[in-house]
Parts: C-alpha cells; sequence; structure tokens
C-alpha cells in the first residue's frame, strides 16, 4: 500500500524537491508519520536533536521537515525520496561509518524500515510539522568585521614609548602611575646575581662568581654579567629545556611497548645549541618546519633536518584501534602544536566544529593540516630509503668511512646470500615437481618460504642463522653512521585533504587545500609543483615564510610573551599558548608590541631581547611587598616588584649537583643519561626487563645537567616529576608550583638527596676544615649564596651538637643531616 | 598549597559555574588577585589543594574503590552466561571479531570452562570462577553491554582510566581529587596499588593527572612495609631525629619568610614538612593490620586455608577499606600486572588463566563487599569491578582456548554508594560478541561513578588546551541510569 502512494507521488510530483516550500502530502502519509515515524524520533532521537534547540547535537534539528532536509554540521540531512543518498537513513541504518545513531543503541529493524519508507514517501508530515523552508547550503563561514578587529589579529605596530630612559621601563612605569602604584626599589647587587645566574643559566652562582659582581663597581657590570652569562654553553641548556616544554619533547612513542624515538637527544641538542648560538627566530622556526626543504648553509649542516625532529616528538600508538583515526590524530599533533607554540592559536579546537571562542572554523583546521599532508606517518622503520623519521646525516669526512663500511657489508651479504641460496637450491630439490618448477619464475619467493620444512635440524639453525645474519647487516647501523629524528621520504603529491565532518577522518566533507587562517586575511598561498626527485611537498616552506613573514601578527608577539613570561615569571598575555579571547589579554598590549617589533627589527635574535628586558628596572626590582601596592595590586600585574619564584624540577636537581661538587658541566650534549630510579619506581612499569628500559647511567653520567635525563613517556623521575617537570603528551606553555607532602618526602627521605647531603658535607669539611662553625658558613654560602651572620651560624651549630648530644651521631652523620637540612629549606628552593 | 604560579584565572578555576566554594579556591583566588588584600591575608596560611571541597551536585557516594582486572576478563566465563554456547566447542561460527589479531569474521567456539550457578535473592547466576563474590550478587549492578574504543591494551587501558585513547590526560582518580578533595589530609587523596608482577601497560600513565597538576596524580602505594616510597627516613635515622632536624628547617625557614611574610608558597612548602611528618605516622598506621581481627583477616584470606594465593589481594583490599575509612577518596587496586599470563590477557589457555586471577581475588573481593557492608561503608563507597575490556567467544589460535580481546561488549560489576543492588542492564548476543539493546560506552561508567560522587559528569571541567576539558569527553555522557 505504501509502496502504491510512493509510485503515485513519483509519477505525480517528480520535481517536487527539498526547496520546494510547500509540498502536500495524503491523510495517510501524514497519519504514517504521526504514528510510526514520530514515535521512534521522540524515544530516540529528539533528546539529542530538537528537545533542546539551543543544544542541538552536531547542529542537526528533526522536528520539523525543513530542518531534517537543511540538516546540521553534516550537511543535509535527507534527500526526499532517495533513502540510499539520505543521512539520517545512512545514519540509523549503521551504513556510513562514523555516523552510526543513536550513539550506543542501533533502532530496531522495523523501526530503520520505518524510517527508511518515511524518506522514501518524501518526509510527510503534518503542516505543523512543516517548519520554514530555508537555503540547502549555508554560507560559507567568515569572520566578521568585528572578530577580525581583535588586538592579536592586528599588525604589529612599534609605538613609541611614552617617555624616556630604558623603553620597558618607559611602558612598565606609565601603567604603574595610572593604577598608582609605587614601583619597587632595585634589589641588592647579591640578589640580583643569584637572580641572574638562574635566570639564565638555572644554576646558582659560585660564592666566587657572587663576589666578582657584588665588588665589580665597573657601572657595566650589570651589563657584562649578562654578556658572560648568555655566553655560556649552560645558558642554551637552561633556555633550550622551555623550547622543549612547549613542543612536548619526550624520547620514547608512549602506549604499550612505549618503544625509543631514536636519536630524539639531537633535536634537544639542536635546541640547545640554536639558543647557545643565538639563531635567529624565524631562522629557528624554519628550520622547525621545514628543516628538510631549506637549502643547507654548508654541506654538512644537519641543524635544519634535526630540526624536523619537531615533527616526531608526539606520542604515537604502533597498533592503533583505528589506523585511520591515529592517522589524523598524529596530524591533530602537529598542527595543536603548531597553532599554540607558533601562532598562540588553539586551532586544535575547531577539529570537530568551529572555535567556541575565536573565529577559527574547522575549514582553518584541515587547511592547515593540508600544509602537512606530505609528512607519513611515523613508524618503526629503519631502512632509509623508506622511514619516515629516520635520516642519515653523517658529515663528508665520515661518510667515507661508512661508505667502507657498507662495501664490506654489502659484500659480507653476498657472501651470505649464496650460502643461503645453496641451501635453498639444495631443499628444493627435495619439494614436490611443481614447486621446483615454480622457484625457477618469479614465485621462487613463496617457494622459499616452505624450505624449512625440507631441512634436517641442523641445516634449519644453519639456515635461519644465515638469515639473521643477512637481517642484522641490514638493520645495524654502521659506528660511522649518524641518524637523525626526523621527517624523510616525505609524500611530494600529498593526497587530498577534507574536512572531516564533527573531527571523524571516516566522513569527509568538503577539500580543502594548505591554507593560513582566514580571520588573518592573508591571500591564500600557492603551491609550487613538487620538482622531480623531490622528497616532499614544498608545502611546509610555503607554512614556514609565512610564519616568519614579518607581516604575521602572532609569530614574534607569541615568542616575545613567552621570553617575557620565563623571565619574569608570568607573560604580557598570561596564556602563552592561546592569544584568543579564551585566554587572558594583554596587560600591557603596547609593551608586547614594541617588543615584538624591536625582536624583528633588530633580525630575530634573542640575546639582544633578554639584554633589553634584563637591563630594564623592572627586572632588577625587589621581590619584597610594598603595603600600598599589595591592597590594588596583590598579583603584581602591572610588575611594581619581581616575581619570587621556586626553581624548576631542573633547577632544584641541578642545584643540588651544584651545591655537593657533583655537577658535570663539561659534556654538552649527546644521548641521554638515566639518572638512577629505585626498585619501587621501577615496579610501577609493565616491563619485565626492567634494567632493559631504565639502565642506569654510570655517575659521571648521572651528574650531567637534568635536561639531559631520558625524557621516557612511561617512566618518571620522582624528584623531577614531584616538582612539577612538564608532562611530554601535551605542550606546557607554563609550569605549575604546587607543594605537596610527597615533594617534602623525597626530599627528606630520598637517595638522591641523602647521598647528595652526604656528598656536601664531605665538601664543607674539604672548604672549611675541621671547625664546624666554617663548615656551617660555608655550607650556607653554597646554597644560598649568603655570607650568614654569627647568630645564625651559632644556632645551627647547636643543632649539630645536638644531633651529637642527644641522639648520639657521628659528627659526620649529624654534618650529613645539617647538610640534607640545608638542601631542604626554602631559600635554597626559592629566587629573589 | 597549589599555587599556580603565572596560571591564568580560567585554567586554575573549576568552570562551573561557581558551584564549588572551599577552601582551596579561597587560596588560590587570593593570590592571583581575585580578592582584596584583607580576603588574601586570611587565605595566606596553608591550604592543600587536596582541601576536601563541597560536591556539586547531592553525592551518593564519599570514596571509590576500582579493582582494575588489568589485561581483560572474559564476560562470558565470569558473570554473563551464554547457556547457548554449551556444547558448541570446536564449531566455527560467522561472528565478526576485532582484537588484537585484527577484524576477523568468523572463528572457533570456545565454550565457556566453568559452570553458572544461582547466586542470592535475585538469582543471578555467576560462574564457578567467583563463588564468593556470588554471595554478595544482591549488593551488585552488573553492566552486561559495556564497550570501549579500543581491543588494544595500551589505548584501552588509557580509555579506562581517563577517557581517552590519547595519551595525556588526567585519571577518573585525578578528575575526582580535582572536584572534592580529600578528607584526609595525612593520606594521599587518589592511591594505586600494583600487582607483584609489575604495573601495568603505560605505567604512571595509568595514574598520572595529564596537564592538571601534579597534586592530583595517584600515589603507588604498598600493603605491606613501607607503603609510601620514601615514606620512612633512611636507614639509622630517627624519627627523633628527624622531628629534631624539622624544627630547625622551620626555625630557617620562618627566619627566611620574615621579609616575604605575603608569599603564600613559602607558608605553603613549611606546611608541607609537617605534613609530610604527619603521613609518616599515620600512613603505616594504615598498614598496620596488627587490630584486625583473626576473623577480618580471614574474611579477605589474608588468613585461612587459601591465603597462599589470596593473601597478596587480599591485603590490598583490606588496606583499600582502611583508607576509605580515613577519608581517602579514590583507591584503585590492580589485579595482573606486567604483560601476559601475569594478568587477565588469556591468550593461549583460558582455564590457567583464569582460575589463577580469579582464585586469587574472589575470596578477597568478596571479604571486602562484606566487610565495607558490615562496617557500614559500603553505602558510601563505589566498588568498581572491571577490565579494561571483555574477551572474544571465539578461539585466538588454531590451537588452545585462548581469547581474543574483545571491546565491542564486557561486563563490569558496581556495587554500593547508592548503586542499585542485585540488578543487571544490558544484554550481549548468544555468543556475548555483541550487545544487543542499550550499551554502554565507558564514559558512561565515568559519568556514573562522577555523579554518584557528586560531581555533574557534564560540568566538571578543567581548562586547558583552549578547551573545558571533561572526563567524559566534550560531547559528555549520562551516567547509566538503570543501576542508580
Amino acid at each position: 500500500m505504501f509502496r502504491r502512494s510512493l509510485l503515485a507521488l513519483l509519477v505525480l510530483t517528480p520535481f517536487a524537491s527539498s526547496a520546494d516550500p510547500k509540498p502536500t502530502f495524503t491523510a495517510e502519509q501524514v497519519k504514517f508519520y504521526t504514528d510510526s515515524v514520530s514515535p521512534i524520533l521522540k524515544a530516540n532521537c529528539l533528546k539529542c536533536h530538537g528537545d533542546n534547540p539551543k543544544k542541538l547535537k552536531g547542529e542537526f534539528d528533526l522536528r520539523t521537515r525543513a530542518a531534517v532536509l537543511k540538516g546540521g554540521e553534516s550537511g543535509t540531512g535527507a534527500v526526499p525520496r532517495k533513502p540510499k543518498e539520505s543521512l539520517l537513513v545512512q545514519a540509523v541504518a549503521h551504513t556510513k561509518k562514523g555516523y552510526e545513531m543513536p550513539p550506543g543503541n542501533k533502532l530496531k529493524p522495523d523501526e530503520i524500515s520505518t524510517i527508511t519508507k518515511w524518506v522514501e514517501l518524501g518526509l510527510p508530515v503534518p503542516p505543523d510539522a512543516l517548519g520554514e523552508a530555508t537555503a540547502e547550503h549555508p554560507k560559507k563561514k567568515e569572520p566578521t568585521p568585528e572578530q577580525k578587529a581583535y588586538w592579536a589579529y592586528q599588525p604589529v605596530k612599534r609605538p613609541t614609548p611614552p617617555g624616556g630612559g630604558h623603553p620597558v621601563d618607559a611602558f612598565l612605569d606609565a601603567k604603574l602611575a595610572t593604577k598608582n602604584l609605587t614601583p619597587g626599589s632595585i634589589a641588592d647587587k647579591a640578589t640580583l646575581v643569584r637572580r641572574a645566574y638562574y635566570d639564565l643559566t638555572g644554576l646558582p652562582p659560585t660564592p666566587e662568581q657572587i663576589d666578582a659582581y657584588v665588588n665589580d663597581a665597573d657601572p657595566k657590570a650589570w651589563e657584562k654579567l649578562i654578556d658572560t652569562l648568555l655566553a655560556s654553553p649552560q645558558y642554551g641548556e637552561k633556555w633550550g629545556r622551555y623550547w622543549l616544554d612547549v613542543v612536548r619533547f619526550a624520547e620514547t612513542n608512549g602506549y604499550e611497548r612505549d618503544g625509543p624515538k631514536a636519536n630524539a637527544w639531537r633535536y634537544r641538542d639542536y635546541v640547545i645549541r640554536s639558543f647557545n648560538t643565538d639563531k635567529p627566530y624565524n631562522r629557528f622556526v624554519q628550520e622547525q618546519i621545514a628543516g628538510d626543504e631549506l637549502p643547507k648553509a654548508h654541506p654538512d649542516d644537519s641543524d635544519p633536518v634535526v630540526a624536523t625532529g619537531y615533527y616526531r616528538l608526539g606520542v604515537w600508538d604502533d597498533e592503533p584501534a583505528d589506523p585511520l583515526q591515529s592517522k589524523f590524530d598524529g596530524y591533530d599533533d602537529i598542527v595543536s602544536i603548531t597553532g599554540q607554540a607558533f601562532l598562540g592559536m588553539t586551532l586544535n579546537c575547531a577539529r570537530c566544529h568551529d572555535h567556541k571562542g575565536d573565529p577559527l572554523f574547522a575549514e582553518d583546521y584541515y587547511k592547515m593540516v593540508a600544509f602537512f599532508r606530505d609528512i607519513r606517518e611515523h613508524s618503526n622503520d629503519r631502512n632509509l630509503k623508506t622511514s619516515s623519521n629516520q635520516t642519515d646525516i653523517t658529515p663528508f669526512e665520515q661518510r667515507k668511512l661508512y661508505e667502507k663500511d657498507l662495501a664490506e657489508r654489502q659484500e659480507r651479504t653476498v657472501e651470505l646470500t649464496k650460502q643461503i641460496v645453496a641451501i635453498e637450491d639444495e631443499a628444493i630439490k627435495k619439494m614436490p615437481a611443481e614447486d621446483q618448477r615454480a622457484s625457477e619464475g618469479v614465485d621462487r619467493p613463496l617457494v622459499v618460504k616452505k624450505v624449512p620444512m625440507f631441512l634436517d635440524e641442523a641445516k634449519k639453525k644453519q639456515y635461519s642463522g644465515l638469515k639473521r645474519q643477512v637481517e642484522d647487516l641490514k638493520r645495524k647501523p654502521s659506528p660511522h653512521q649518524e641518524l637523525a629524528l626526523s621527517v624523510n621520504n616525505c609524500d611530494p603529491t600529498p593526497p587530498a585533504t577534507f574536512v572531516n565532518v564533527r573531527g571523524n577522518p571516516h566522513a569527509n566533507g568538503a577539500e580543502v587545500k594548505p591554507g593560513f587562517p582566514e580571520v588573518l586575511g592573508f591571500t591564500e598561498p600557492t603551491i609550487p609543483p613538487a620538482t622531480k626527485g623531490a622528497k616532499s611537498s614544498g608545502r611546509r616552506t610555503v607554512l614556514a615564510n609565512w610564519l616568519t613573514d614579518p607581516k604575521n601578527p602572532l609569530t614574534a608577539r607569541v615568542m616575545m610573551n613567552r621570553i617575557w613570561q620565563w623571565h619574569f615569571g608570568k607573560g604580557l598575555v598570561p596564556t602563552a599558548n592561546d592569544f584568543g579571547k579564551l585566554g587572558e589579554q594583554p596587560t600591557h598590549p603596547e609593551l608586547l608590541d614594541w617588543l615584538a617589533a624591536e625582536f624583528v627589527d633588530g633580525g630575530w635574535t634573542l640575546k639582544r631581547m633578554h639584554k633589553l628586558m634584563m637591563t630594564s628596572s623592572a627586572y632588577r626590582r625587589s621581590s619584597a611587598a610594598i603595603a600600598s601596592n599589595m591592597k590594588a595590586d596583590p598579583a603584581n600585574t602591572y610588575l611594581w616588584r619581581f616575581n619570587m619564584r621556586r626553581l624548576t624540577a631542573e633547577e632544584v636537581r641541578d642545584s643540588i649537583l651544584a651545591a655537593s661538587g657533583e655537577l658535570n658541566l663539561s659534556k654538552l650534549g649527546g644521548p641521554s643519561m638515566y639518572p638512577k630510579l629505585s626498585a619501587e619506581v621501577l615496579a610501577g612499569i609493565s616491563h619485565t626487563d626492567k634494567k632493559a628500559h631504565w639502565p642506569d647511567s654510570p655517575k659521571d653520567e648521572q651528574n650531567r645537567r637534568s635536561v639531559y635525563a631520558f625524557v621516557k613517556r612511561s617512566i618518571q623521575v620522582p624528584l623531577l616529576v614531584n616538582h612539577d617537570q612538564a608532562d611530554p603528551d601535551n605542550s606546557c606553555p607554563v609550569r605549575y608550583t604546587t607543594t605537596v607532602p610527597t615533594q617534602a618526602l623525597g626530599m627528606l627521605n630520598g637517595e638522591f638527596t641523602n647521598e647528595q647531603a652526604e656528598l656536601l658535607a664531605k665538601r664543607l669539611a674539604k672548604d672549611a676544615g675541621p671547625d664546624v662553625a666554617k663548615q656551617v658558613a660555608r655550607g650556607i654560602r653554597l646554597t644560598t649564596g649568603r655570607v650568614p651572620d654569627s647568630a645564625e651560624v651559632a644556632k645551627d651549630v647547636a643543632f649539630i651538637d645536638a644531633l651529637r648530644t642527644k641522639h648520639t651521631l657521628s659528627e659526620a652523620k649529624a654534618m650529613q643531616q645539617y647538610t640534607l637540612l640545608l638542601l631542604n629549606a626554602n631559600e635554597f628552593v626559592y629566587v629573589d | 598549597m597549589s599555587q599556580f604560579c603565572g596560571r591564568t584565572r580560567r585554567e586554575m578555576l573549576w568552570q562551573t559555574g561557581g558551584a564549588f566554594t572551599g577552601l582551596a579556591l579561597t587560596g588560590m583566588l587570593s593570590r592571583d588577585g581575585f580578592f582584596n588584600a584583607a580576603a588574601a591575608s586570611e587565605a595566606r596560611s596553608y591550604v592543600s589543594p587536596l582541601a576536601a571541597k563541597k560536591p556539586m551536585i547531592p553525592a551518593k557516594a564519599k570514596a571509590v574503590i576500582f579493582l582494575f582486572m588489568y589485561g581483560g576478563p572474559s564476560h562470558i566465563d565470569t558473570f554473563d552466561e551464554k547457556p547457548k554456547m554449551v556444547g558448541m566447542d570446536g564449531k566455527t561460527v560467522e561472528v565478526k571479531t576485532f582484537g588484537r589479531g585484527g577484524h576477523k569474521n568468523q572463528g572457533r567456539i570456545v565454550e565457556p570452562r566453568w559452570k553458572f550457578k544461582n547466586y542470592g535473592q535475585c538469582g543471578k547466576r555467576v560462574s564457578d570462577l567467583f563463588p564468593n563474590v556470588g554471595q554478595c550478587v544482591d549488593d551488585i549492578a552488573f553492566v552486561h553491554s559495556m564497550y570501549a574504543d579500543s581491543p588494544i591494551h595500551g589505548s584501552a587501558m588509557l580509555m579506562m582510566n581517563s577517557g581517552k585513547l590519547l595519551s595525556g590526560s588526567p585519571c577518573m582518580g585525578s578528575w575526582v581529587t580535582y572536584g572534592l578533595g580529600s578528607e584526609n589530609e595525612n593520606l594521599p587523596g587518589f592511591v594505586v596499588m600494583l600487582d607483584k608482577t609489575g604495573g601495568p601497560i603505560s605505567g604512571p600513565k595509568n595514574w598520572s593527572s595529564g596537564y592538571m597538576p601534579a597534586s592530583y596524580q595517584g600515589v603507588t602505594l604498598k600493603a605491606s612495609g613501607t607503603p609510601i616510597f620514601d615514606l620512612a627516613p633512611p636507614p639509622g635515622v630517627t624519627r627523633e631525629q628527624q622531628r629534631q632536624l624539622l624544627d630547625r628547617l622551620k626555625e630557617k625557614n620562618d627566619e627566611h619568610m620574615k621579609s616575604r611574610a605575603d608569599n603564600s608558597e613559602l607558608a605553603a612548602r613549611i606546611a608541607s614538612y609537617e605534613l609530610a611528618f604527619k603521613m609518616q605516622q599515620h600512613a603505616p598506621e594504615a598498614v598496620d593490620f596488627s587490630k584486625e581481627s583473626k576473623q577480618t583477616l580471614e574474611l579477605y584470606g589474608i588468613e585461612g586455608p587459601t591465603k597462599d594465593r589470596t593473601a597478596d589481594f587480599g591485603r590490598k583490599c583490606l588496606l583499600a577499606r582502611r583508607l576509605v575509612e580515613r577519608g581517602v577518596r579514590f583507591v584503585q587496586i590492580y589485579s595482573g600486572g606486567a604483560h601476559n599470563d601475569d594478568n587477565w590477557d588469556a591468550h593461549s589457555d583460558m582455564e590457567r588463566n583464569h582460575n589463577k586471577h580469579a582464585g586469587n581475588t574472589d575470596l578477597p573481593i568478596a571479604g571486602l563487599l562484606k566487610d565495607l557492608k558490615r562496617q557500614g561503608l559500603l553505602d558510601s563507597t563505589i566498588v568498581i569491578w572491571g577490565g579494561e575490556f571483555g574477551r572474544q567467544p571465539t578461539a585466538e589460535y588454531a590451537q588452545g582456548s585462548g581469547r581474543d580481546h574483545n571491546s565491542y561488549a564486557f561486563t563490569m560489576w558496581l556495587a554500593g554508594g547508592g548503586i542499585k543492588g542485585g540488578v543487571s542492564v544490558g544484554e550481549t548476543d548468544e555468543l556475548g560478541s555483541m550487545p544487543v539493546g542499550d550499551k554502554f560506552h565507558v564514559k558512561n561508567l565515568h559519568a556514573t561513578v562522577l555523579s554518584q560522587m557528586g560531581l555533574d559528569p557534564n560540568k566538571l571541567s578543567y581548562f586547558y588546551g583552549g578547551l573545558d576539558q571533561k572526563l567524559v569527553g566534550v560531547e559528555g555522557a549520562d551516567p547509566i541510569k538503570g543501576i542508580i
């Protein structure tokens, strides 16, 4: 019966379309809707698609016919009389992956056929459920003029400082004056020297270094100190670590095997080296984004390709439940980091829907994905001809050795292969005739698979041994060969990129080309065609050039804000990874712009900017409170004083080693070291062979700076993680400062601090001789930089005496408890 | 005590429309200049980030004990009886499976190896693997149509613990302590006890606080000896000696703070040493079972004829009760660790594997439920049992009875904390391969736990990476209504 009326409808109104504003239906059809369709929709669908019109899932409304036809985020909801083409039917029948509806509960077969019939009938409804006809395709989304006018999207214009003197102070002081805040006094020299050392090198100054500065009467002493510290290799070790936080640096993939990312340390060294050599930031960005496509500065210049290790630092699931999803999760990782690290844009929020706060649309997100589509997925493939993530960077001279190596290897492989073939031929002779025959042609590999069945035990062993040797030769890197974690063997002609509807890679929407976020108003790029033999698409070079285009409103601002934050404790925009509306607004927008302009005009070099910030009075102010200011601006938003801070996780560990005299500063870079972990900590990992996953390094290696500690996703060093080390799975723009009792337990009772306390005690005896008071004074000096007064020393000596008399400790043990106390003091882990 | 230095208000505040009040919030606000100086000075004293907070919505439960059967226990061999499979052993059937071995369309049936019996007033049928848990079925709600997004351990573990397949998000215990704090500041709020064979895959990622501060991460606890890492002073150092050290340390820190009185971080750090000292006293007391009666120890299988097998898990269960009693918010106990048959991952021999793991845990789990009940704690404590997924009805290999992973359908059960007893929701097909009718995602389980704890799963959020992140994801999820 329905069939008949359907046919009638088709014949009578063959051209009725969804655009038809007033379709008419028979009473019978309407009754079908009211009796059969409507109850299904009410019971199963309207909860998310109609009951709450303000919160429609996927913007899809099922209340009216017009709304169904219009559809939601995924496009047209139904095509009248064409159930197979109708998303609604595909969704309830589960014939389109990613759209299975209702979520978790498939409709009963008869319910599905009712919905199908309804569409076949042209979606009849009573007049009150017709709804208003709307345009079939929503208009292309565009940012409004208001959205475009947002401060962060405006070009950087260099403002004139509102006063003379140091430009930084001119901007800050003007604001302090309007807020009626009194700027604090300049800190004393002893405070400043400790502040500068920790700030630029992450290490405490030695007493001698303190004295050298304090006693330097040269009016240029402060500038000289800054220059010296910026020139020390420890500067890069400290500042490189900041960048590693932002780009989620880790050396393993995470998940079940948590396998190593071979040669990830080269990226870490590249970052440290870039800071130390004051590599212009625009170049630093370009190398990370497109180093593999950039010309080399000289034939052995491996920096650019090592820099592309940037893409390989994220988590990678080597056995994903949904490979396509995983592939696009990989792109999401890259887009998230690139957006946040360089642009302060949370583009990642536009993966599934348009951004909730900023004018960033799903198209913007997928246009960005398209830039990276030539990067092939991470894999364990170590063959350099095909690997997506290892590149040979062996220097030319060394390559000669390595090529000799290769030739020898080649020779050996030929020899082994001969032996293998001989055994195979022997076995093939014992096989049935058809196999023998097949072995003479292209099917030989298939036949060869059966070979072991035709060998005796001894031969079988020999055969597999030979094959293993050949495999080993293929796989084993030559000792002369240097490899870098990087992108490699990219796709010169990447596949098309589509908007993934609701972020679902199984649901392709419109195709997009590589392009920039619409709101920034740049002309869409043209991608030059890939040259013959190219190993990548050239898209990323276009992106890199755009990121570092002086007209890009975000790149310089975002980096200057980070540098400011790392000096002053809080960014001018406190949300360093998010310059959007959901982030915080700048406290000093003009200063930020002035810094950004100065940065770019000065050739994007950082050391100059460090010095500029550090020579301001604002940087040199005391951290002491001023009562009147505390009322008006307790959070020090306007920088009337310097922000006191706790040492970072790495600084805590490095400072302990520095105090005990054990810190090994001689080795810069190279493969990571493994600080000793207790059996209890290792018990937390699933791997049975704990040592294979965390081999203790030799002592002098362990005593290297914490930036060189291996970053394994599934094993953390308690001392570091308890002091808020960055979590490597996400970009970390700002470290937390949390204080919990388990920190205190580790610092008081942990093996590391107790060992170091013992060594510090020995050092004091060596440095200060047998006099306990002198040892105490030296201990305080080493751990705080301060020369203690006699009263303080006397009290500490009394403490040591009490341990000896009341608790009958030996002199050495008592002194060890005292040095442990020094390492636990607030003054040791806080910098004014 | 969490100071969120340099953090923004948005990133540190609960995005709940001010549903939360409480000391920790006051402390953080004052640091960020939210309040005037007078209010700030009141909040200057030590405030733990784990200070107890009021629930957002009326709470049924105060604590969670999650018994994590790592590796994936077979639902059809435990609580989801499949009578039609009896007699079908070895038959090849058409069935869509997806496990470690990839997608398959048919397989050889492995008939459940254990008999099922009626238990309790509700008559729930439970297999012979869990005769003791069987006695508790009137307090248990079974969810038979659970499903997850991955049949691979690594990502499935992360999903069960953090709601996401991708690494880097806070775990359920972190969310609960973030939302509610802990009622005992002398103990960690979120504790994890591992199997003696090792941690699960991904190790600390399973109790990580992800993008939240480290104060919300799980602390691993041992049920014997020194329970917390670095809790005991090193050999040769006495408590009195350490007290002397702390006294002098406090004097020095007070001296240092004199000219920096406005900095609440310094006060927090001073207080944290005192707390650590108290923790040294209270944590060992929690693992000191000497005052527990013989009958209690037997109830958990710590003593008695099965103790060689059950004492280990039993101690953890008893410790869980003692922790909950002391106000700890979230306790997770792993049955199974490391790889392969060290956990419930029965790929080769169902009987050998499940007899071992069920045999080690059945009595202790029943003991825990009974003990919680008689102590009056079950009403306010949610006990969760289950793994990261279930197992397939068919064999994985040509030989043997091993089953591959099944994330399409599996069983989890909950008890206590306002969860209905003696009910079963959701069904699977005749083979237990797929759900039939209503099915429940891991997120629904998470939503159920959060809402019983007084946290609105669709509102409890943390602003990170430009998004209001939630345990149940941006799309949200509803609690499983049939069991609450």
